[in-house]
C-alpha cells in the first residue's frame, strides 16, 4: 500500500512539474484551457467600459535600462498615477544585461505583463510571447495614434511581417537643444588658458598639456587629464564611441552609414578611426591618458570625477550625469565640464548632431501573460495624453509646478533647485521616472496652454540650467549655448535610415559575430592604445584581420540589407 | 560515507533472504530516504531531458515536437571555436591552481592550528580566518580591485620598499590575472575550507600522541606520523571531489576582476556559455557546452577515485 502511495507521489509530483512548465499555449489538457476561460469570461463582460475603468489593477513590467532612481511606484508622480488609471506598475530594472535576462524570460515562458526588451525582443517575439498591437492602437490608442502619426510605420516590425509589437520609446519630434558630444573639458581648464579654440584632437591635447603641466595635483590628489570607461559595455560608449564622434560620424552604434550611399561599415575598421586610436596611443604614452582607464569599473570613475581632478573625459552626458551633479552640488562647478567640436583634424565636419529622425526601433510591449491588454494599452495611451505628460514630466500642479505670471508653466523654486543638485530627484518625486522608456511628446510639442510639455524645451530654460561658470566660459567663447560651438542640426538632412543601434539582428548567428567582433574590439583595442606608438599599427592589422576571420563581411552586408529593407519599410528611400 | 558503510552492513546481514524481507526490514529507512530520491529526480534527473535541446535548432516557446533536430552540430561547432578552447583552457588553469593552493594550504592551516595551544587564541584565528567566506564575491572583488589600484596599498608598500620605482597595474596584466584569482580565493576560503581537516583532526584519538611522546617524537614528527595519516581518508575524499569539481569554478571572480585586457586569461567557460550561448540566443550551444562540461567532470571524477582506490583503497563512489 505504502509503495502505491508512493508511486503515486511521484507521479503527482511529476505531473506537476510538466504541467508547471508548459503553462498557457498547451491546449490538450482539458483542466487548464478551463480555467483559462473562467479568466477570460469576465474580461469580456467588461469590455465596453474598458477605455474608462479605474479598477485598481497591477501590471507587472521589465526594463531592460537600468534605473537607480526608481521609486518603487510610492513617488508623488506614481501615486497621482495610480489615483488617475488606477494602474500600479511593479517595474523590475535590469542590473547588468538584458539579452541573458530576456534569453531566460523567452525560455522560461513566463513574462511581465509589459516588457521593454531595447534590442533584444526578439528571442522574446520568437517565443510567442509579444502581442500584436495593430489592432489594440487602433481601438483603445487614440493618443498613441496622434503621437506618433506620420512615424507609425517605423514601428513596423520589418517587410515580412509588418506588424507593431511595441509602442515606441523615446520623444517623438523631438529637437535637439543640447549637442550630442562625447568630448568634455573642465571648464577650469578652458578658463585658465584664456579660452582657446577647441576643434581638433591637437588643440584638445594643447589645453590638456599646458593646464596639466601648470597643476599637476588638484586638492592634494594627481591630476588625470583625460580618462576613459571600460568597464563591460561602458567601453562601446567611452572608448569607441568617441571615435566615430571624431571623424566625422553620426550615432549608429557600432556602425558608420555612409551619409550619400547609404552603405554601412563598422565603424572602427574605418582608416579615420585608426588615426583617432594612435592618437589615444599617442596620449597614453605622453602621460596624459589615466593608466587605469581599462581597468577602472564604473563606481571607480564616477568617483574620479566627482573628485575634480579628472580634465578632461570622451563620454556620452547620461554616463557623467550623477558625478556632475556631485560636482554642482559641492559647489565645484569648474570643474563641471563643457562640451566641445573636437573632430580628428581640420578639414573633418562634426556631424554628430545629424538627426536620426523619430527611431522607433524599440519600446515597450504587452506580453501574452498579461490577463488584461486592452486595459495595458488604454495605459499606455493615457500616458501618451497630456495630463499623463505633465504629469510624468512635471510633477503636480500645485506641488511640484505652477503657471506663473505670464502662463508659462515653471517648477516651483525649492522644487527647481533640487532637481538640479539631488542626485536622488527622481527617487523623491517621481518625476523623470515614468517618462522614458514610456511614450513620450518630443520637446517640439506644445499642449493645449501653449506650453511645451518637457521641462528645459526653450533656450532660455537651457541657459537658466547652467552654472555661472559654464554661462562665462560660454560667453568666453561668444556662445550662448553649446550648440552654438557645435554644427547645427538643421546642417545636415535627416537620416533616413535612422540609427542602426536601434535595429534588432535577428539571426542567432550574426548575433555571434557581431560579440565576437565586439569582444576583439574589446580586446585589441586597448591593447593598442597601451601599445609603444612603433607596435600600435602592427596590433591594429592584427585587430582588422581578426574581426574579418570572426566574419565580419557576412554581418555586414546583412546590415546593409537591413538599412536598405528600413528605407522600403519606412517609405524614406528615394 | 556513512550511507555506504550501512549499506555493506546490512548487504552481509541479508545475504540469502528474501529480498521483500528486507525491504519490510528496511521499511523506515526507506521512507525517510524516499523524499530525497525523489527530490534527486526532480531535480537532478528531470532536467537532464533539457540535454535534448544540444541536438536541437532550440528555439524557446516551441513545442517539443516542433524542434528542429541537427545532430551533433553544435558540437562541432564548439569544437571548431578558437574561443571555447581559450575558455577551457582558462577554466583548467585557474581551476588547478585553485586546486593545488585553495587544498593545500588549509590542510597546512589547520595542522598549524592543531599545534596552538592556547585556546582562545586558536578560536580567534579560525574565527578571523574564515569570516571572508561569508563576504560575497562582489564585495571582495573591489576589495582586491582597491588593493591593487595605483594609489592602492600593495603599490604603497611595494613602493615604499624600494621594490618598484613606479605603480604597477596589477590588474590588466595577463599573465598575473591567474594569480589574482586564486590569491583572492585562496583568502576568502582559506579558513573555511580548513574547518573540515580540523574536525578530522579533532577525531584522531589522543593515546597515539601520548605514545608518540612516549616513544620520544617531537612535534614535526607527531605531524607527519599521527595528524597527517589520520586524516588522510579525509583529505583523499575531498580531493577527489575537488578534482570533479575542477571545471566548475564558477565565474563571479572572473567576471567581477576582469576587464578587456586581461579577457584572454578572464574567460572560463561558465562566461563562454553566458556570452556566446544564452547571451547570443544560442541555448543549443549552450546546453553542449554544457554537457561538456558534465562529461569532463564526470572523466575526471572516475579517473581520481580510480587512481585513489589503486593506491590508497580510499574511493567515493
Amino acid at each position: 500500500m505504502k509503495k502505491v502511495l508512493s508511486i503515486i507521489l511521484v507521479v503527482l509530483l511529476f505531473m506537476g512539474v510538466v504541467t508547471g512548465c508548459k503553462k498557457t499555449k498547451d491546449s490538450d489538457s482539458t483542466k487548464e484551457s478551463r480555467s483559462k476561460v473562467d479568466e477570460e469570461t469576465p474580461e469580456g463582460s467588461e469590455d465596453g467600459a474598458k477605455e474608462l475603468s479605474k479598477e485598481p489593477i497591477t501590471f507587472t513590467m521589465y526594463s531592460a535600462e537600468s534605473n537607480p532612481n526608481y521609486d518603487n511606484f510610492e513617488s508623488p508622480v506614481a501615486k497621482k498615477i495610480q489615483e488617475l488609471t488606477g494602474v500600479t506598475l511593479e517595474i523590475e530594472y535590469e542590473m547588468d544585461d538584458p539579452a541573458q535576462r530576456i534569453g531566460i524570460m523567452a525560455a522560461s515562458g513566463e513574462y511581465p505583463d509589459l516588457v521593454y526588451a531595447k534590442g533584444d525582443l526578439l528571442p522574446l517575439k520568437e517565443a510567442g510571447a509579444i502581442l500584436q498591437l495593430d489592432d489594440l492602437i487602433e481601438e483603445y490608442g487614440p493618443n498613441l495614434k496622434k503621437l506618433y502619426g506620420e512615424y507609425l510605420p517605423r514601428l513596423r516590425w520589418s517587410t515580412e511581417d509588418p506588424h507593431i509589437y511595441y509602442v515606441g520609446t523615446y520623444p517623438v519630434y523631438e529637437v535637439r537643444l543640447e549637442p550630442a558630444n562625447l568630448f568634455w573639458l573642465q571648464h577650469a581648464v578652458v578658463k585658465e588658458l584664456g579660452y582657446p579654440e577647441i576643434k581638433t584632437l591637437d588643440d584638445f591635447e594643447k589645453a590638456l598639456k599646458d593646464y596639466y603641466a601648470k597643476y599637476p595635483q588638484i586638492e592634494g590628489q594627481d591630476t588625470i587629464p583625460l580618462s576613459l570607461l571600460a568597464d563591460d559595455w561602458r567601453f562601446l560608449i567611452s572608448v569607441t564611441n568617441p571615435a566615430w564622434a571624431a571623424t566625422g560620424g553620426s550615432d549608429d552604434g557600432e556602425w558608420y552609414v555612409d551619409p550619400e550611399t547609404y552603405e554601412a561599415v563598422r565603424h572602427l575598421t574605418r582608416e579615420e578611426e585608426r588615426e583617432y586610436f594612435r592618437w589615444l596611443n599617442h596620449m597614453n604614452n605622453e602621460g596624459l591618458l589615466d593608466p587605469e582607464s581599462f581597468s577602472q569599473k564604473t563606481d571607480q570613475y564616477e568617483a574620479k570625477i566627482a573628485s575634480g581632478r579628472v580634465l578632461a573625459l570622451a563620454d556620452a552626458d547620461w554616463s557623467i550625469g550623477s558625478p556632475q551633479t556631485a560636482l554642482r552640488e559641492a559647489d565645484l562647478e569648474e570643474r563641471m565640464y563643457g562640451r566641445y567640436p573636437v573632430v580628428l583634424d581640420e578639414d573633418t565636419e562634426c556631424r554628430v548632431n545629424q538627426s536620426p529622425g523619430y527611431t522607433g526601433g524599440w519600446g515597450i510591449s504587452i506580453t501574452t501573460s498579461c490577463e488584461d491588454p486592452e486595459r495595458a494599452i488604454a495605459f499606455l495611451d493615457w500616458m501618451a495624453t497630456e495630463e499623463g505628460q505633465v504629469l510624468t514630466h512635471w510633477g503636480i500642479e500645485g506641488e511640484h509646478w505652477e503657471y506663473n505670471a505670464d502662463g508659462k508653466r515653471v517648477f516651483l523654486p525649492e522644487i527647481d533647485e533640487m532637481r538640479r543638485t539631488d542626485p536622488e530627484f527622481g527617487k523623491k518625486t517621481g518625476i523623470g521616472n515614468y517618462t522614458y522608456p514610456f511614450p513620450q511628446w518630443g520637446n517640439g510639442i506644445k499642449d493645449s496652454t501653449g506650453n511645451y510639455v518637457q521641462p528645459d524645451s526653450e533656450i532660455e530654460d537651457i541657459i537658466e540650467n547652467y552654472t555661472e561658470v559654464e554661462k562665462e566660459v560660454l560667453a568666453g567663447y561668444g556662445a550662448k549655448v553649446w550648440m552654438d560651438l557645435f554644427p547645427s542640426p538643421e546642417d545636415f538632412p535627416i537620416k533616413p535610415w535612422g540609427a542602426t543601434w536601434m535595429y534588432n539582428i535577428e539571426d542567432p548567428d550574426l548575433v555571434d559575430i557581431d560579440n565576437r567582433v565586439t569582444d576583439i574590439g574589446m580586446t585589441l583595442i586597448p591593447k593598442a592604445i597601451l601599445a609603444s606608438p612603433d607596435e600600435f599599427d602592427s596590433i591594429w592589422d592584427e585587430y582588422l584581420k581578426s574581426v574579418e576571420d570572426a566574419g565580419l563581411p557576412k554581418l555586414t552586408e546583412a546590415m546593409n540589407d537591413m538599412i536598405q529593407e528600413k528605407m522600403e519599410l519606412w517609405g524614406t528611400k528615394e | 560515507m556513512i550511507p555506504i558503510k550501512q549499506k555493506e552492513i546490512s548487504t552481509k546481514e541479508s545475504k540469502g533472504k528474501d529480498i521483500r524481507k528486507i525491504l519490510s526490514q528496511q521499511k523506515y529507512l526507506i521512507a525517510m530516504s524516499l523524499p530525497f530520491v525523489i527530490w534527486v529526480i526532480i531535480f537532478a534527473y528531470v532536467p537532464l531531458w533539457g540535454w535534448t535541446m544540444a541536438f536541437q535548432d532550440y528555439k524557446p516557446g516551441i513545442p517539443f515536437s516542433e524542434q528542429e533536430w541537427v545532430g551533433f552540430k553544435h558540437f562541432l561547432k564548439l569544437f571548431n571555436d578558437p574561443m571555447f578552447f581559450l575558455a577551457l583552457r582558462n577554466t583548467l588553469a585557474m581551476s588547478l591552481l585553485g586546486l593545488v593552493f585553495g587544498f593545500t594550504l588549509p590542510i597546512i592551516l589547520a595542522l598549524l592550528l592543531n599545534e596552538i595551544k592556547n585556546l582562545t587564541f586558536k578560536k580567534t584565528v579560525q574565527t578571523i580566518s574564515y569570516l571572508p567566506h561569508f563576504v560575497s564575491w562582489v564585495v571582495v572583488a573591489s576589495i582586491v580591485t582597491q588593493m591593487l589600484s595605483i594609489n592602492g596599498p600593495v603599490n604603497n608598500i611595494l613602493m615604499s620598499l624600494n621594490l618598484i620605482d613606479k605603480p604597477k597595474q596589477f590588474l590588466i596584466q595577463p599573465n598575473l590575472f591567474w594569480w589574482i584569482v586564486t590569491a583572492a580565493d585562496v583568502w576568502k576560503e582559506l579558513g573555511w575550507n580548513s574547518i573540515i581537516f580540523l574536525a578530522a583532526i579533532s577525531s584522531i584519538n589522543p593515546e597515539l600522541y601520548e605514545a608518540a611522546t612516549v616513544d620520544g617524537a617531537g612535534r614535526f614528527a607527531k605531524m607527519r606520523y599521527i595528524t597527517l595519516p589520520g586524516i588522510m581518508p579525509t583529505v583523499i575524499v575531498i580531493l577527489i571531489m575537488n578534482i570533479g569539481n575542477l571545471i566548475n569554478i564558477g565565474f563571479e571572480k572572473q567576471l567581477l576582476l576582469g576587464n578587456p585586457l586581461v579577457k584572454e586569461y578572464a574567460d572560463v567557460l561558465d562566461i563562454y556559455i553566458l556570452n556566446y550561448g544564452i547571451g547570443s540566443g544560442r541555448y543549443s550551444l549552450g546546453t553542449a557546452a554544457g554537457m561538456f562540461k558534465s562529461l569532463v567532470s564526470l572523466i575526471l571524477l572516475t579517473i581520481a577515485n580510480t587512481i585513489s582506490k589503486k593506491t590508497t583503497d580510499i574511493k567515493v563512489i
